[in-house]
């Protein structure tokens, strides 16, 4: 095993679910035909344009049904979820005449949070929930902060980093009797937790094939029928006119066979794949001192565990961790593109100290007992050689005469 | 992925002097759990050579902190005191075959707890024997005397490369600007000293002749550019009374409406005469000015701006 260059089949093992999917190679084979005997353009009014159309017809209906959404022309095929997130930014804003204000949470992915960003330098008005030490929302603040100026609350279902699911259908009911339309990022909600959109308020729910198991570069914006919308790319009349450029056939039938799939998998998930991620927990919170998952651990999906591991930092983790071959992710700032801790770990108060130590496992289908044992087998070890460099770790601290301070581990500061 | 050296994996992976040296008698601190490093230096100095006889460390961070810690105990060991104090960070990073641009700083802070090391076997807290100078980056706590010696040692051009130097403008970004005329400042120093200024094209400031700044002409194009900028702020300033300046909102107001003018095509401006509380009087010129129709979209967009901006209701008027 080569740990600088691994992949499916290569060895290791990978924990990073939340970040992204090994594709399943009955996606694969799906997808194949489409990569080769059929290359027409689903626009096109002649035998080479029909297979296309019917290809990308059933892939509709294959997310549709996976969504429980009552038409399959409800779903408008994208690049990416976060092109999905900035058209129903983009959209609630210019659909509706005199509505400015947008409502969201402050541990949204980028994706919402630096569009939103930008839209309030544009002009619009942006206000954030707050959230608890355990990433919980409040649904009276949430309500409170509806008004008749209020274009869209959006909400994600469920969080990358802690796994948190938020109420969303309650969200959306609330939001439905404030007439304010309600969006979703369900990236990480999908394929782990059961969707049945005919059974709520949501207008608008995004998420990307990648994450479940299909491959990069596809993704899906869910817009209910009757909800007012314009389009974020303009051109030909692709999806109903509602999202203009040829459409990316051969990914479009991988994400239709990755949702079927993904559907019969969910009781796998809630049960095999859960009871993993309960071995990883229970065994690295018995065998590792000073540690705690982050989170709600009550209200999270099945796959994601995140742990912060004081007096360590993060980055250094995932670099022994991958001397095992073992992937992973931290909310640290030495491993993310800023020099802060995650958003989400700042938004939820957990303290600088222990934010920089929180490390990320996301398990998948794919995920074996054996990968779970082999990461229990060889964590502990590194976190005792880690904090044994560190200066943090009162057990090897130094007898030095006449230091007049010492490094405050519990520091519970947290910087403006 | 992180790109680093071999050399930089084997001293993260088997560190060299990674424990305590109790009896020792120059112990530097510096960082912080909260910034997410900090390093313990330990030396045993013999007092008589003032040789360093041995260096450990302890290290919180990354796997580059730790490689950095570790590559600096090994370069101090046989050193004398005096030797040891002209190790700059740039041979913390040539001994590890380079760090990514972005952990540069974790040189620094082993530079840094040097001299706190050193500092300590003097007698000296480190806090006492350096200056940090006007605090710039308040999200880290960096100083200007650290960015300046960041910027003087190695050359450094940009507000980006003094963030992975120093960390300074990681956080909220708020201080960039400074950061920017702290690179100008110490720049005149190196082009004094002969060290030219990669692609640097001083911005001109045509409204403003120089000739009117009592600074030394030296010859230097940046100089030119610094005075002349420095004596645009003042000349601005001093049309604007002391109540304004002095007013919370002022440097908010005065960023949203040169942003604003900035956005005029046709040569329009908005410029600030005064604020007193919530209020704020500013003057029209061009088009904004003599369009009715203009005017009055002009009035609601700056109204709109500045209570978003300032987060206070507004009241706008126009002299």
């Amino acid at each position: 095993m080569d740990n600088m260059n691994l992949g499916a089949n290569l060895g290791g093992i990978y924990l990073d679910n939340n970040a992204t999917t090994q594709i399943d190679p009955q996606v694969v084979e799906a997808m194949q035909p489409y990569l080769s005997v059929y290359f027409g353009n689903a626009s096109s009014q002649h035998g080479f344009g029909v297979p296309v159309e019917k290809a990308i017809t059933k892939a509709r209906e294959q997310v549709a049904d996976f969504l429980g959404a009552e038409y399959p022309d409800e779903i408008i095929f994208t690049s990416c979820a976060t092109e999905s997130d900035n058209t129903a930014l983009w959209s609630a804003l210019w659909s509706q005449k005199g509505k400015n204000e947008i409502v969201t949470t402050p541990v949204e992915h980028p994706a919402i949070l630096q569009t939103c960003d930008f839209l309030s330098s544009h002009g619009a008005k942006i206000n954030y929930l707050h959230v608890s030490n355990h990433g919980d929302l409040d649904l009276n603040e949430f309500e409170s902060l509806l008004n008749e100026r209020t274009a869209l609350a959006s909400v994600m279902w469920a969080n990358n980093e802690t796994g948190n699911i938020y109420p969303v259908e309650k969200l959306a009911e609330i939001a439905y009797n404030h007439g304010v339309m309600f969006h979703t990022d369900a990236v990480q909600a999908v394929a782990k937790i059961p969707v049945d959109l005919k059974k709520t308020k949501i207008n608008m729910l995004s998420f990307s094939g990648h994450k479940i198991h299909a491959p990069k570069g596809v993704g899906v914006l869910y817009v209910r029928r009757g909800t007012r919308f314009v389009p974020f790319m303009k051109g030909g009349h692709q999806e109903r006119g509602r999202r203009a450029g040829t459409e990316n056939v051969p990914y479009i039938v991988g994400l239709g066979v990755a949702c079927e799939l993904a559907k019969k998998n969910l009781e796998t998930v809630s049960t095999r794949v859960k009871a993993l991620r309960d071995k990883l927990e229970k065994g690295i919170l018995s065998s590792i001192p000073e540690c705690f998952v982050t989170g709600d651990e009550a209200v999270r999906t099945d796959n994601t565990l995140n742990v912060a591991f004081k007096f360590v930092e993060g980055e250094a983790i995932l670099l022994m961790l991958n001397e095992y071959g073992i992937a992973a992710s931290s909310g640290s700032a030495c491993s993310s593109e800023s020099l802060e801790p995650s958003h989400v770990m700042r938004a939820m108060n957990v303290p600088f100290s222990a934010a920089h130590g929180t490390i990320r496992f996301s398990l998948s289908r794919f995920t074996t007992e054996e990968e779970i044992d082999k990461t229990l087998q060889v964590l502990p070890s590194i976190i005792e050689n880690l904090r044994n460099l560190s200066p943090y770790w009162k057990q090897g601290k130094p007898q030095i005469q006449g230091l007049d301070h010492d490094f405050d581990a519990d520091s519970k500061e947290v910087r403006a | 992925m992180w790109d680093y050296s071999d050399k930089v994996k084997d001293h993260f992976l088997h560190p060299r002097n990674a424990r305590v040296i109790e009896d020792a008698n120059a112990v530097g601190d510096v960082g912080s759990i909260i910034c997410g490093d900090a390093l313990r230096l330990m030396l045993k100095i013999d007092p008589t050579t003032e040789v360093i006889e041995d260096a450990a460390f302890q290290t919180y961070g990354c796997g580059s902190a730790i490689a950095s810690s570790s590559a600096l105990t090994e370069m101090l060991k046989g050193k004398t005191l005096k030797e040891a104090e002209k190790i700059t960070n740039q041979e913390i990073v040539d001994y590890l075959g380079g760090l990514p641009p972005e952990k540069m700083h974790c040189s620094v802070m082993g530079r840094e707890a040097l001299d706190a090391a050193i500092a300590n076997y003097h007698g000296l807290s480190y806090e006492n024997s350096h200056d940090d100078g006007e605090l710039v980056c308040h999200c880290f706590g960096v100083g200007v005397n650290k960015i300046k010696k960041a910027v003087w040692e190695n050359h450094l051009t940009t507000v980006e490369e003094v963030t992975n130097y120093t960390k300074a403008g990681g956080g909220c970004g708020s201080c960039k600007m400074r950061i920017e005329e702290i690179i100008d400042e110490v720049w005149v120093d190196l082009e004094k000293c002969g060290v030219p200024r990669p692609g640097h094209v001083p911005t001109p400031i045509p409204s403003i002749t120089i000739t009117t700044s009592t600074a030394p002409n030296t010859g230097f194009s940046s100089i030119s550019t610094v005075t002349s900028a420095t004596a645009a702020s003042s000349s601005v300033q001093a049309s604007i009374d002391e109540k304004t300046v002095n007013s919370p909102i002022y440097k908010d107001v005065k960023e949203i409406l040169e942003t604003i003018t900035k956005g005029f095509t046709d040569g329009s401006k908005v410029e600030l005469v005064s604020i007193n509380g919530a209020s704020v009087t500013v003057k029209l010129e061009g088009n904004i000015a003599t369009n009715p129709m203009m005017k009055d979209m002009t009035v609601g967009f700056v109204k709109q701006k500045l209570s978003d901006g300032t987060g206070r209701a507004i009241d706008l008027i126009v002299k």
